[in-house]
């Protein structure tokens, strides 16, 4: 291993290094606020990290043969670590509510971003397998971590046995292609190619690496909560405590999302033209589809914000599962770059939401927020209605915002690889969008249904919400959102360049 | 001695597979659920092994160490669970944890 190896792996070796310090911290004293800001620590440290290692490197680096380091898989981890920032600030407004300890929390937050870090740099089925599952069992045990509250066993249990039946699948379809290929390695020629003499003829059986293919895809939906397997998504968001909902619906997705497409684009299915590769380009934009229309069509008549979120994520992942429908190897280096183009959007919506989400949660004195319970915000407190509006619109992809600029370049992609459906109905889908989204929009601005409430609520303290303080911290990074999300909007090139790749 | 094809290997996993699968969907006690599941792991574990002896290599039996030990992490946090679960509910029924909906 050289300097150089080290150097790249820089990032993770932070992070593993400081769940080792923060175990001694807690060994040595148990303090909310020091771990919460060491935790702040490590994070920024590995951000810089990352950073420059992003801006200084020169080509792909294979690390052993587990592990490459790309720029692409190196934005996607500064991603995450944005949003594990995000979620410890907002994780430490929710702890003081709670009677349960807090120093726990951040070490399984600090697993939780080790894993998506192995993942987005994984190229090898054995890290992506210790990245996964690094990944899902910090996240069951984030899933339940407040004991007291009503849902938390129902659904950690159900994230429990669905992950884990996730990662079987997974895992069989992984052993499936290694029975066909020989490798475990993403990149590497299969030893099928290399060394037919093989006495045993029944290695290599093509039927078999098909199937492996399927089951390993079938794992990954349920990871993205994709169409036909996305039932947990709505129940597991709202059962676990907001910081949490939002790591699943940040750091998860992006980190799943990225071994996919290192996954998808290594198998090169593009490349040869077999007609058992059209079916399976067919496969995916069936994925694709039913997601966009089931996760448009059932947040349509969610009262519950998180539900609402929940079905609206399954429609974004839906959306984004266009950039795999490449057909020539030239529009791969385009399809990284729409990918992490629209993650980024998506992220910073996904933050803005959840943090006014967790910051008005408990001025209406109750955890599950209905959307109503948001009327009239606009009216007490500028800030804040005009970050969810910022987020919204961005979501829904109106011009002006980062949104658009990522449906763009998806559309971009699709028109690309000419396919006509998936444009027809990511347009459909993002029409159905529309509805449930302006209404947010429309509940902050209105105050004539106040009258309403009053009569059927007759606990006078939710009448008169609390009027929201928010810390010089908070609004400082309010305002930091909005004006990125909308100056990304008007000017993506500041993003874009910075996602091409150097060399 | 006789090689056992490897296709024959994999029927054997898939079928296991499939019944620890179907365990996972139709019991009704969560303690039968994670035993279910660990059948389906260990499914996977005997497909890496016939794949690994296959090619004569050692990632498969690498595999099924990591398997193992992904196994364990599972069911720890399974039981965790479920004794939370007996002391809320007193009965390890999965039909109790429906209340989320919407």
């Amino acid at each position: 291993m050289t300097q150089l190896m080290l150097q790249c792996l820089l990032p993770i070796l932070i992070i593993a290094f400081g769940i080792v310090l923060s175990l001694l911290l807690i060994a040595w004293r148990r303090s909310q606020t020091l771990i919460l800001i060491f935790t702040l620590t490590i994070f920024s440290v590995a951000l810089l990290a990352s950073f420059s290692l992003f801006v200084n490197l020169a080509s792909d680096i294979q690390v052993t043969t587990l592990v490459k380091v790309d720029s692409y898989g190196l934005f996607a981890f500064m991603l995450v670590l944005i949003a594990s920032i995000a979620v410890s600030l907002l994780s430490s407004t929710w702890l003081i509510h709670t009677t349960e300890v807090h120093d726990e929390f951040f070490i399984l937050l600090q697993l939780v971003v080790l894993g998506a870090g192995i993942l987005v740099i994984s190229d090898h089925y054995a890290a992506l397998f210790l990245g996964f599952e690094l990944l899902s069992i910090s996240l069951v045990g984030l899933v339940g971590y407040s004991r007291d509250s009503e849902f938390s066993v129902e659904t950690s249990f159900k994230y429990l046995v669905l992950s884990a039946c996730a990662s079987s699948f997974m895992l069989l379809g992984i052993a499936f292609i290694y029975s066909y290929s020989g490798t475990l390695s993403f990149t590497d020629e299969p030893e099928i190619l290399t060394n037919i003499s093989n006495s045993d003829s029944s290695v290599g059986n093509v039927f078999f690496y098909r199937v492996g293919f399927l089951l390993f895809m079938v794992g990954i939906a349920f990871k993205l909560s994709l169409a036909p397997f996305h039932l947990w998504t709505p129940d597991v968001y709202q059962g676990a405590p907001t910081p949490v909902t939002l790591l699943l619906a940040t750091v998860s997705k992006i980190a799943m999302f990225i071994v996919l497409m290192k996954f998808w684009f290594s198998q090169a299915i593009f490349v040869e033209t077999k007609s058992s590769d059209e079916n399976i380009l067919f496969l995916m934009s069936i994925f694709a589809i039913a997601s966009m229309l089931i996760g448009n069509t059932l947040a349509l008549k969610q009262q519950n914000i998180k539900r609402l979120l929940a079905y609206s994520s399954i429609a974004h992942m839906g959306y984004l599962l266009i950039v795999l429908m490449v057909i020539s190897p030239h529009s791969v280096e385009l399809a990284w770059q729409s990918a992490l183009f629209y993650l980024t959007a998506y992220v910073l919506a996904t933050i803005a939401i959840f943090m006014t989400l967790q910051l008005t949660q408990y001025n209406h004195h109750n955890t599950e927020l209905d959307v109503n319970d948001w009327q009239g915000m606009f009216w007490q407190n500028r800030s804040l209605a005009l970050l969810i509006i910022v987020a919204i619109l961005s979501l829904a992809g109106i011009p002006l915002t980062m949104g658009f600029i990522g449906k763009f370049y998806l559309l971009n992609v699709a028109v690309k690889a000419q396919q006509w459906w998936l444009i027809s109905v990511l347009i459909i889908g993002s029409g159905i969008g529309l509805v449930y989204y302006l209404r947010i929009i429309f509940v902050l601005f209105s105050t004539a249904i106040k009258a309403n409430n009053v009569n059927e609520k007759n606990n006078p303290k939710e009448l008169l919400p609390l009027p929201l303080t928010l810390t010089p911290a908070m609004n400082f990074s309010v305002v930091i959102i909005i004006i990125l999300s909308v100056l990304l909007g008007i000017f993506p090139d500041l993003l874009a360049n910075f996602l091409v790749k150097p060399y | 001695m006789i090689a056992i094809p490897l296709s024959h290997i994999l029927i054997l996993a898939s079928t296991l597979f499939v019944i620890g699968f179907v365990g996972v969907i139709t019991r009704k006690n969560t303690l039968f659920i994670l035993m279910s599941l660990e059948v389906m792991l260990n499914a996977v574990g005997v497909a890496f092994i016939g794949a690994g002896s296959a090619w004569q290599q050692a990632d498969g039996q690498v595999m099924f160490i990591l398997i193992l030990t992904l196994a364990a992490a599972e069911v720890a946090l399974g039981l965790a669970l479920l004794i939370q679960m007996q002391r809320r509910f007193k009965s390890l029924d999965i039909d109790l944890l429906s209340k989320l909906k919407g």
